[in-house]
């Protein structure tokens, strides 16, 4: 992909001609100028107060665009438009939404596991833990061939596995709980 | 002496909890309505019969506060109404019976369910316990989180769900679309006829032993199990086959190859027949073994 787009490139620069005319003859006007400078309007050193005013100014703008969203609501994603998006292999990771939608589940499982037994509880999680050495061993393998597709696929599914289970324990939990409570 | 004697076992009487409280109370209810029944512990058998009446019998938790048991139009609701901080005391054993064409709404928490001979539709849920049930001519949603999910049917058109986390999902004679998952479990499908299966597990094995009809899709994904399929009859269409670390042994003819000259991997893609059926089985650690 690279050599071809450098040959396009190449060829572009050929077409360009190698001499440009103006329109008009522009010497005399240049010659004047260096025989007779004009003085400019702003000192040097007010112009240079100018230049670190409007730097100052739009290195703030910048860092107030880049930070305003951090203290602003947390917006939740929901795991399946989070899967759509996060395709991953060689050349992707998984985003911070997925990451929010995780952490989120994660918090939201915690509350409700307290309502279970001990016993559902440490199967509950001994099935995470299964979920999550199967995401490390997938890991593993697609350090060994980045681009398997296979592995890619499986990757997705075992994050896509997690998720659905830190969803459907909430959820059964709820569900029970509000119908007996009434 | 035989005062303190007295006292004592006048004091242990009274120390006693509360006994289960037996139930047996009877509505009558609409032959396809639905029934909504809801238990925290213990467990819940539903049976259908040939009457228009719903009859809850059983032993209800000394600790629980009553059994809440209405008729709202179409609709039966059966709850066990427990104190909310739950406690001990609350596990109740509920066997009801409900008109065969009624539909199910079944909630628990620690509970087992089990429904025989029920037509309507029916949604399963508990969180640790298994549900077992007898699949009818409408769609079947089981799930559970600790335990196995078995549903039996009987070849009629339906779409079957059956998903848990902790435990075995089987399917026995149930036709139409399903889709059976777990997470450290097997997942097994005998016995069917179908347009659409999906089965998946991460620890498990994969067993499919059933027909896949003209134009059918069959989806099986496993990470750490092995996928053994056997189709009951012919089977035309596309076939896709992936493991990353295990063995494929075909019947239908093609050898599978290696998908890196660095890994174990093996692959296997063909078409049999001119059919359009589609079949994709891939797994990360296991062998695959498919025939007819």
């Amino acid at each position: 992909m690279t050599e071809e787009f450098d040959d396009k490139l190449d060829s572009a620069a050929r077409q360009l001609a190698t001499e440009i005319s103006p329109e008009r003859d522009l010497w005399p006007g240049i010659a004047e100028a260096i025989t007779t400078p004009q003085r400019s309007r702003w000192t040097p050193m007010l112009a240079q107060a100018a230049a670190i005013v409007m730097l100052v100014g739009a290195s703030s703008a910048v860092t107030y665009i880049a930070t305003k969203n951090d203290g602003g609501p947390i917006v939740s994603v929901a795991p399946e438009l989070v899967f759509e998006q996060a395709a991953f292999g060689s050349n992707y990771h998984l985003g911070p939404g997925f990451q929010d939608a995780r952490n989120s589940l994660r918090a939201e499982l915690d509350v409700e596991l307290s309502r279970l037994s001990l016993e559902a509880r440490e199967d509950i999680r001994a099935n995470l833990n299964l979920i999550h050495q199967a995401i490390v061993d997938i890991n593993t393998a697609l350090e060994q061939e980045p681009d398997n597709v296979l592995l890619q696929q499986k990757l997705l599914r075992a994050y896509r596995e997690e998720l659905t289970l830190l969803r459907r324990v909430g959820g059964l939990t709820r569900n029970v709980m509000r119908r007996n409570d009434i | 002496m035989m005062k303190k004697l007295i006292a004592i076992v006048l004091g242990i009487l009274l120390a006693a909890p509360a006994t289960a409280e037996e139930v047996n109370r009877t509505l009558d209810a609409a032959s396809n309505g639905r029934v909504h029944i809801s238990n925290i512990a213990g467990e819940v058998t539903v049976n259908g019969w040939s009457r228009d009446q719903v009859e809850v019998t059983g032993e209800l938790g000394r600790n629980v506060e009553e059994l809440i048991f209405e008729r709202d139009g179409n609709k039966v609701i059966i709850k066990v109404k427990v104190p909310k901080n739950g406690g001990r005391g609350i596990d109740s054993d509920l066997h009801i019976q409900v008109p065969q064409g009624s539909s199910l709404d079944v909630s628990t928490v620690s509970a087992d369910i089990d429904v025989k001979k029920v037509r309507g539709e029916q949604m399963l849920e508990t969180v640790s316990g298994d549900v077992d049930t007898e699949g009818g001519e409408s769609d079947v949603s089981a799930e559970a989180v600790s335990g196995d999910v078995t549903v039996n049917g009987q070849n009629k058109e339906a779409n079957t769900r059956a998903n848990t986390v902790s435990g075995d999902v089987i399917l026995v004679r149930v036709a139409g679309t399903a889709d059976a998952q777990s997470v450290s479990g097997d997942v097994t499908v005998t016995e069917g006829s179908f347009d659409r299966v999906d089965m998946n597990t991460v620890n498990g094995d994969i067993l499919f032993r059933a027909g896949l009809r003209d134009g059918g899709k069959l989806v099986t994904e496993t990470v750490n199990g092995s996928v053994d399929i056997e189709f009951d009859g012919a089977v035309s269409g596309r076939f896709d086959i992936d493991t990353f670390n295990g063995d494929i042994d075909n019947c239908f003819g093609p050898k599978p190859e290696r998908t890196s000259k660095y890994t174990p991997g093996l692959e296997l893609s063909f078409q049999e027949g001119d059919g359009d059926a589609r079949v994709k089985v891939s797994t990360l650690n296991g062998d695959v073994s498919i025939c007819r």
